[in-house]
């Protein structure tokens, strides 16, 4: 095979797809169909996948959380109930004695917690007690005003920091400084706002609000709640380090026998990406099942339609066979038809997708904010993945016509009428 | 008998077809020498093992037994790929129905041989532009051929034969389609081309175009009925 043959041969194919016009277009179809779930999937799971990585950066991969209950469930929760309470003592022993880690903050949390803003009441947003030290984590940044400081915090300050979503809920004008809003019955000096961290569903973790830990528990009381313990251990190569000394400095604090297993959850973002990656794994599962259903339809209506050149055009292989075309060069011809036929229907499909994903990601977060995730554009990688796929798809489906072509006896071939 | 170089040299060749539990002889013991610049004919009635004979000496197809030299090489034992290189760089067909490629120009019909072959494009364009303008159709380059006559179809057929210029000319019943005037215009250019050494093999049925060559081969059965030089042929 030449050089000079391979061009020609493309050509040649480009020619006969020309020729038969609809009939290329329809017999791509399932191709069309196929290239652009794959395409649309990949663009969901890529911004999908985008939208974690932030807000598990937003939040801090390098936090740990040591609670009475286990962020990604999984373990048996009659189990987990009849846990003992992590209290406020067993942080400030952990403040204590735990060496490797940068900032200690304890964490204390209504979750039911309402807010009363001149006469409008807002339920279910999370009332969260912690010291300045959460401040000074990535998941306590202000885009106005700032957290709380050390000195609010030892005067039990009525001083509080809104999670982005209860401040665009209670303020849509925004002027929400210097503001005063009742936390179940207390009023509360709005003095500044935390920058948006969830996406999609995490978005439940800025609809909460930040209160110096003395406010809360002079609200609330001090032992009638399990509090967590946050730890920020100070990079991600810390973490696990940080998180095997935490975990035997809470055994010993707890008095857990050696034999026993922890009475008490140690949490990081890592649970959430378990989850999203089941998430992910429906999605493919979806997509992959229906990619591999319009792919067989594509490749069986590809096929047909290679058949169907090959009988047509038996005397023209005659010909070409005649004045000197190998079989492989008749091979090649035919292969290279059916991948340039489903390379037009991966084209056909980006160019589709292009004006979905647009359309989509333009319009759709203008009604559901959750969608806010998509981007506009496709990855350039799905661009890649899609033409090699839809190159495959035409080999394996050109690759028995083009056997078939390649066997014919000249002698018969050019007889064909 | 002959100083000039042999071309084909054919010794002692058979073909035999097996249908159900019958085998047929086509050909059965061919011995047959033709060399440089000759003009030959093969008549016969059909069943008489002339289109066999065509197909083995165009390389199409190979003998049952016997040997075939062409140029020297044993064509006989080779294989398919080698068979169509051959045919490609060595023999030139022209077909009793043109067998042109109808969605392609006169040109990129002539052409063809030439990508086979593995000619670069721009090089592949002037050969086959000269090859058109020696046939006489330095006018219908770019037509398909819906848009030539029958006449003019053949004259691009024999442009592609001859555009890789190839040892021999085979032609199978190049007249068949054409009216006895186009026809005539068709054996001349295959005079022309013997007259500037060419060397033509023509199978036909038809006295009249055979007289036109200087050596008839009749075969009757499979077999060799006479070899003759031509004393009436018209091409001195």
């Amino acid at each position: 095979m030449t050089f000079v043959e391979f061009k020609e041969t493309i050509v040649i194919a480009i020619d006969a797809m020309k020729g038969n016009k609809l009939r290329s277009l329809l017999a791509s179809l399932g191709v069309v169909i196929g290239i652009s779930t794959v395409i649309l999937m990949g663009w969901v799971l890529t911004g999908l996948q985008t939208a974690m990585d932030e807000t598990f950066r937003m939040i801090g991969v390098d936090i740990l959380y040591i609670d009475k209950w286990d962020w990604a469930g999984g373990k048996n929760w009659k189990l987990v109930r009849q846990r003992k309470d992590i209290t406020f003592e067993q942080a400030d022993i952990m403040m204590e004695r735990l060496n490797n880690a940068e900032l200690i903050f304890p964490t204390a949390r209504d979750w039911g917690g309402s807010i009363k803003y001149e006469n409008l009441i807002f339920n279910g947003i999370t009332i969260i007690g912690t010291t300045s030290n959460h401040g000074l984590t990535s998941a306590g940044e202000t885009i106005e005003g700032r957290y709380f400081t050390p000195f609010e915090e030892s005067i039990h300050s009525k001083v509080v920091v809104l999670g982005h979503k209860v401040y665009t809920t209670i303020f849509p004008d925004g002027n929400a400084l210097n503001q005063t809003i009742k936390i179940n019955g207390h009023k509360f000096l709005v003095i500044g706002v935390i920058r948006k961290q969830g996406t999609m569903f995490f978005d439940f973790i800025d609809n909460q609000v930040f209160i110096p830990v003395g406010s809360f528990v002079g609200m609330y009381g001090r032992h009638n709640r399990s509090i967590s313990i946050g730890i920020k251990a100070g990079s991600e190569e810390m973490l696990d380090e940080v998180r095997e000394e935490a975990r035997g400095i809470m055994r010993s604090i707890r008095n857990v026998d050696p034999k026993d297993e922890d009475d008490f959850s140690i949490n990081e973002t890592k649970a959430f990406e378990n989850q999203v990656a089941t998430l992910k794994l429906y999605v493919w599962g979806i997509g992959i099942g229906m990619t591999v259903l319009s792919f067989i339809v594509g490749i069986i209506g590809i096929m047909n339609i290679m058949f169907v050149s090959v009988t047509e055009r038996t005397k023209e292989i005659g010909i070409r066979m005649a004045i000197g075309a190998k079989r492989r060069s008749i091979l090649f011809q035919f292969i290279v038809e059916s991948s340039t036929l489903c390379f037009t229907g991966a084209i056909i499909s980006l160019i589709i997708c292009s004006g979905i994903t647009f359309a989509v990601a333009t319009i759709l977060p203008k009604f559901v904010e959750e969608a806010g995730f998509l981007t506009p554009f496709l990855p350039f990688q799905l661009l890649v993945i899609a033409s090699i796929v839809s190159i495959f798809v035409g080999v394996l489906s050109g690759i028995i016509p083009a056997i078939r072509a390649s066997k014919l006896n000249p002698i018969d071939a050019l007889r064909f009428e | 008998m002959n100083d000039k170089k042999l071309i084909i040299d054919i010794e002692n060749i058979s073909k035999l077809y097996r249908m159900g539990v019958e085998t047929v002889y086509a050909l059965r013991d061919i011995t047959l020498q033709i060399h440089e610049n000759e003009y030959v004919a093969i008549m016969g009635p059909s069943g008489s093992g002339k289109s066999t004979l065509m197909n083995i000496l165009g390389c199409l197809d190979t003998p049952s037994g016997g040997k075939y030299l062409f140029g020297g090489e044993d064509v006989s034992v080779m294989d398919d790929d080698d068979l169509a290189d051959i045919r490609n760089r060595k023999i030139g067909f022209v077909f009793q129905t043109f067998n042109l490629l109808a969605r392609a120009t006169a040109i990129k019909n002539v052409e063809l041989p030439l990508v086979y072959s593995g000619r670069p494009s721009g090089q592949r364009h002037e050969t086959a532009k000269q090859a058109l303008i020696d046939v006489g159709l330095e006018d219908r380059i770019t037509h398909k051929p819906n848009e030539l006559s029958g006449g003019q179809r053949q004259r691009v057929a024999i442009a592609r034969a001859l555009v890789t210029n190839p040892s021999i000319i085979l032609a199978d019943e190049p007249t068949g389609n054409l009216d006895s005037k186009t026809g005539e215009e068709i054996i001349t250019l295959f005079r022309d081309l013997w007259h500037k050494g060419n060397t033509i093999i023509l199978v036909t049925h038809e006295e009249e175009i055979a007289r036109h060559a200087n050596r008839i081969i009749r075969l009757r059965d499979g077999l060799i009925e006479r070899d003759e030089i031509n004393q009436q042929s018209n091409l001195n």
